[in-house]
């Protein structure tokens, strides 16, 4: 019976010998340094923004509780609960066009009393663990048809459809890239990848036409071509740009960025935080702060690596990947790599759900990285299984 | 238990699969990486100049124009403060905004009613401006025309300002803007001389900044647009304010400013670290100028002029060509067109100017050509004594009229028997009909050229008419070969098809007086700085050698001597005997022909013939030369000759109160207080 109670006491002194401290120290780096620039970020905005890095302590410590709960209840019962879960995430995001509100023309928020939140963010985690446990219960090791592929599609595609109607190109994109990620994973037939390309290669022209709303295209316009439209689209991407630039090689020092301090950067709390970053700390505080993440990323593929079972690998994975293109796209759009498309930095946006999502996804990569071990025999009788 | 020691499920699968995510996720985080690379160390220093251009604004800083002054130092043009009242619609009245209608209280009143009272607005303007106030608030988005201020109230009184100043707490949305207006203190006096100064016309701007000015280089700008102008600038309209308005304007300034992405400037000392030197180009003020005008003269011929309703003085310097007056009535005020009195009158001024039949805008003493009638004569004289056609010491008689042809040529009177200085003196016609017709009209278009009539004399403000000095060739092209020697007779008395202006007049007789030196018109004496000193001194021109004998010019001399001063004379009955004048009247037909339909008290007054006198004095030793014409004034020797003498006698005066010896007779306490107490307190 103690097994299916992650928290007996026997397990968790496992979990103790077994905690992840680079994992840990990483993330919390990078939460400090991340609430210490929304600092500079919003030092020089309105009344209303100056004390959101102390709703943002705030969402950290209530990010940080619901972690430790993620981490130490045993991750095998999210598997027993994995469609649960992801049925529950489906029927909020259905509420949200319900109960939804529109701001500034789009929907993506359950308001409960003076709580609000936003389920597509939530959703995220749902999918990676129904994703690994369709593939923890299709422990097939031959090369998978489109076929084989069709129910986790499936379960991707339902939520994605239900964000892009919001509409929020960002999350949705994000939910496609972590199918894929997991893909990636495993072994798919030569023919399936090929015939997969073409049909992306029909959907694209399809989804431009008729799915996207006109703000979205303008954006993509606008990265294609940046200078088109300097006060339209095209300026959130071009103040940040400069903003990256004038921080140079050593940076013009904390909460010194004149873009930001004199306001070019609109959603710096938001979308744009790692333009005050990049313009406070310069170069060489850019490469840290990159490289903290490539190790966060890199750490998840290594803690799948070492996992014991399939949903425990593609938790991992999952988590690995939700960060990792959180990351990427942000950087990549606020450096102009890539269209400006509303995706948060990991612990750097301002934002509760978004902060809750990417500290209960460590806290599930945590949870694994606890469990990887095999637990022998004698070691089991010697802690008194 | 055994689940928990065993592997539940095979993660075999994925194993090769790790080492390319690894690769995958490495590679996109060096791109981003590289990508900062190059953003931040290789084109670091670009993008930095471009942060920092974003938040510097070079604020321009205004430059006062340069005042300008008469040739002793009176301020005839200056600019001085105006106060201008704006108001911001969604400040100065919240509910007219949708946003407050719906979700505020009414916690913002409407300052509206006590800022409508406190302007001393009439109810037709503050209906006006209420309905502009709800039109601009139909939104209140935060660009929208709701918090742009509207100028309500131009020129407040400083009764008015210190009002709003007290009161500003209760008038939210209020705001007094001062703005520098042309100001004139003389008012209407030598107006046209002057001009006035309005907002620069599109066309200019258009010429100074053509297409795509705005992305051209700085020294490209400065070469189309060498004074700076932007739309809004007040410039020159007419006259000096117009001629010398390259010298007036002056260079405006800058001043680098922080201003954030919302255009609010930062000020402090973190804003004031960021500024680069050089941070400020201070403004250049225009140039001062003073003129030769003398308005203590102006002032006299404007006392002297006021029963008549339009004509022109001119004074000038027989030695130098400097102008001392330049006259044209009717007047009008430049302050009323120079912004003053706000856009309203500006408007309302045109209007009543440009309707007035008597052309009130038009400077008669240079843009206005006019028969010159008798005030002729002495030319067409010069030219029989250069080329001897006649003997001036012969007499020749007057019957009163003189048959040529078929047509009758009228004189005044029946003068019997006059020798050349008898004509001139007494004005007879037909003597110069003979004299023209032995002339013959192209000697005496040589000599009216010589003294520099039927070309612009070049004074250089307002534009000028040449006048018309015809020739046979003239009349050639003109009436089409049919040239009839009537022609030749009215030229020798100033009319026909001769007109000259005020101003060719009397810098032609200032040659007779002067022994034949024709000068250009001198308006500047010289460009000076704020604090007077002299940064270009103009001496005077002389335009050319008049190419006439000395001795014929004293005949001449003697002639004019004769119109004041013999008892026959045209002008004797007016002369004042203690002054010393020379000079010659005009009775000249206007040529107008009555309407149809013409009132016919309109009809009388314009075919009543201008009134000439051109003179100099003294008659020995010439230093003025004064010209008076008087539209429509009827007689030459009874409506302008009196009029020559009051400015005369207020040179001769003024000249003595200058010099330090009031006459006795008429002690002038307001222009020589200063030097009479000087005097008094030197010698007892």
């Amino acid at each position: 019976v103690s097994t299916y109670f992650g928290t007996s006491p026997r397990l968790l002194s496992a979990g103790r010998e077994h905690f992840d401290w680079a994992l840990f120290l990483v993330s919390a780096l990078l939460a400090v340094v991340g609430v210490i620039n929304l600092y500079s970020a919003t030092s020089v905005a309105r009344a209303a923004l100056t004390d959101m890095y102390i709703q943002q302590v705030y969402w950290l410590v209530v990010g940080g509780i619901l972690a430790t709960c993620a981490a130490v209840v045993d991750y095998r019962h999210y598997e027993r609960l994995g469609y649960a879960l992801y049925s529950v995430g489906i029927v909020l995001l259905v509420l949200v066009f319900i109960l939804g509100r529109d701001i500034r023309g789009s929907s993506r928020w359950i308001y409960i009393g003076s709580f609000s939140f936003q389920p597509s963010e939530f959703m995220k985690l749902f999918l990676i663990i129904a994703l690994a446990k369709y593939l923890h219960d299709d422990p097939r090791t031959e090369g998978r048809s489109l076929k084989d592929l069709l129910i986790p599609a499936l379960l991707t595609a339902v939520p994605t459809f239900l964000i892009m109607r919001q509409p929020d190109l960002g999350t949705a994109l994000i939910l496609g890239l972590i199918f894929a990620s997991v893909c990636a994973l495993t072994r798919i037939q030569l023919k399936s990848i090929v015939s997969l390309f073409v049909g992306v290669a029909v959907l694209l022209p399809v989804t431009w036409s008729y799915l996207l709303k006109d703000y979205q295209k303008q954006r993509i316009a606008a990265f294609l071509n940046p200078e088109a439209n300097l006060l339209g689209t095209g300026w959130h991407a071009h103040h940040a740009r400069i903003a990256i630039g004038n921080g140079g090689l050593t940076g013009q020092g904390f909460m010194r960025g004149s873009q930001n301090q004199f306001l070019f950067l609109p959603d710096q709390y938001s979308d744009f935080p790692f333009a005050v970053f990049a313009e406070d700390w310069g170069f060489l505080g850019c490469f840290v702060l990159v490289s903290l993440y490539g190790f966060l990323v890199l750490w998840s593929l290594r803690v799948a690596a070492t996992a014991k079972d399939r949903f425990g690998a593609v938790l991992a994975i999952g988590v690995g990947s939700l960060i990792f293109w959180h990351a990427f796209f942000n950087l990549g759009m606020v450096t102009g790599l890539l269209p400006v498309v509303g995706v948060t930095l990991p612990l750097f946006s301002y934002g509760g759900s978004s902060v809750l999502t990417i500290l209960i996804g460590i806290g599930l990569l945590m949870n694994v990285s606890m469990r990887r071990f095999y637990v022998s025999p004698s070691r089991a009788r010697l802690l008194d299984l | 238990v055994s689940d928990l020691l065993l592997p539940r499920s095979d993660v075999g699968e994925f194993r090769k699969r790790y080492k390319w995510l690894a690769l995958f996720v490495t590679l996109a985080f060096v791109a981003v990486v590289g990508r900062l690379f190059q953003l931040q160390v290789v084109n670091g220093a670009d993008y930095a100049a471009t942060a920092h251009e974003n938040i510097i604004r070079r604020v321009p800083l205004p430059t006062t124009r340069g005042m300008v002054r008469d040739s002793y130092g009176k301020i005839l043009a200056s600019s001085r403060p105006s106060y201008n009242a704006y108001i911001v619609p969604g400040r100065v009245m919240p509910s007219a905004r949708p946003l407050r209608r719906s979700d505020l209280g009414a916690d913002e009143p409407d300052a509206w009613p006590k800022v409508a009272d406190t302007l001393r607005l009439n109810p037709d303007e503050r209906a006006r401006i209420e309905a502009r106030i709800r039109g601009a608030c139909e939104s209140d988005e935060d660009h929208s025309p709701c918090f742009h201020p509207i100028l309500v109230r131009e020129d407040l009184s400083r009764d008015i300002v210190a009002e709003v100043k007290q009161h500003q707490g209760d008038l939210a949305g209020t705001e007094i803007v001062s703005a520098a207006v042309r100001f004139y203190p003389f008012k209407s006096l030598a107006a046209h001389t002057l001009g006035y100064v309005a907002p620069i016309d599109s066309d200019k701007l258009a010429h100074f900044r053509p297409d795509g000015y705005e992305q051209m280089s700085a020294e490209e700008r400065a070469r189309l647009n060498p004074l700076g102008y932007e739309p809004g600038d007040v410039v020159g309209a007419t006259g000096v304010e117009l001629a010398w308005e390259s010298y007036l304007r002056g260079q405006r300034g800058w001043e680098k400013r922080v201003v954030d992405a919302r255009g609010r400037y930062r000020t402090g000392p973190e804003a004031q670290r960021i500024i680069d030197a050089p941070a400020r180009q201070d403004p250049v003020p225009g140039r001062d100028l003073r003129l030769t005008l003398d308005m203590e003269m102006e002032q006299t011929i404007e006392r002297a002029m006021r029963g008549h309703l339009s004509g022109a003085v001119v004074v000038v310097e027989v030695r130098t060509g400097r102008v001392l007056a330049l006259y044209s009535r009717p007047e009008f005020d430049p302050n009323d067109l120079s912004g003053g009195g706000g856009k309203a009158r500006i408007r309302e001024s045109f209007n009543k100017l440009y309707a007035d039949p008597l052309r009130p805008m038009l400077d008669k003493t240079t843009s206005g050509a006019f028969h010159p009638g008798s005030t002729f004569k002495p030319f067409a004289a010069m030219a029989a004594l250069e080329d001897q056609k006649l003997n001036p010491d012969e007499r020749e008689r007057c019957d009163g009229y003189l048959v040529f042809g078929r047509r009758t040529f009228g004189c005044s009177h029946v003068h019997k028997k006059v020798d050349m200085r008898e004509a001139i003196a007494e004005s007879c016609n037909v003597y110069f009909y003979k004299l023209a017709e032995a002339v013959g009209m192209d000697r005496m278009a040589r000599i009216a050229a010589e003294f520099g009539l039927g070309t612009k004399t070049g004074i250089g403000v307002n534009p000028e008419s040449p006048g018309r000095v015809p020739t046979r060739s003239w009349y050639a092209l003109r009436y089409a070969g049919q040239f009839q020697i009537g022609f030749t007779l009215n030229t020798g008395i100033g009319q026909g098809d001769t007109t000259v202006t005020p101003l060719q007049l009397s810098l032609a007789y200032a040659a007779i007086a002067n022994g034949g030196t024709l000068y250009s018109p001198q308006l500047v004496r010289s460009v000076e700085t704020g604090d007077g000193l002299v940064v270009q001194d103009f001496p005077p021109r002389i335009r050319q050698a008049v190419n006439v004998r000395p001795e014929n010019l004293a005949r001449i001399i003697e002639g004019l001597y004769g119109v004041v001063n013999d008892p026959k004379g045209t002008a004797f009955e007016v002369r004042d005997p203690d002054l010393d004048v020379a000079g010659k009247t005009g009775t000249a037909q206007s040529g107008y022909i009555a309407g149809e339909n013409d009132d016919p008290r309109i009809a009388w007054y314009y075919s009543r013939n201008h009134a000439w006198f051109s003179a100099f004095a003294p008659s020995k030793s010439p230093e003025i030369a004064v010209t008076v014409l008087i539209e429509h004034g009827g007689s030459g020797p009874t409506q302008a000759a009196p009029i020559a003498m009051q400015v005369i006698r207020e040179y001769e005066r003024l000249k003595a109160v200058r010099a330090g010896h009031p006459p006795a007779q008429k002690p002038s306490a307001q222009a020589s207080s200063g030097k009479a107490a000087a005097r008094g307190s030197g010698s007892p």
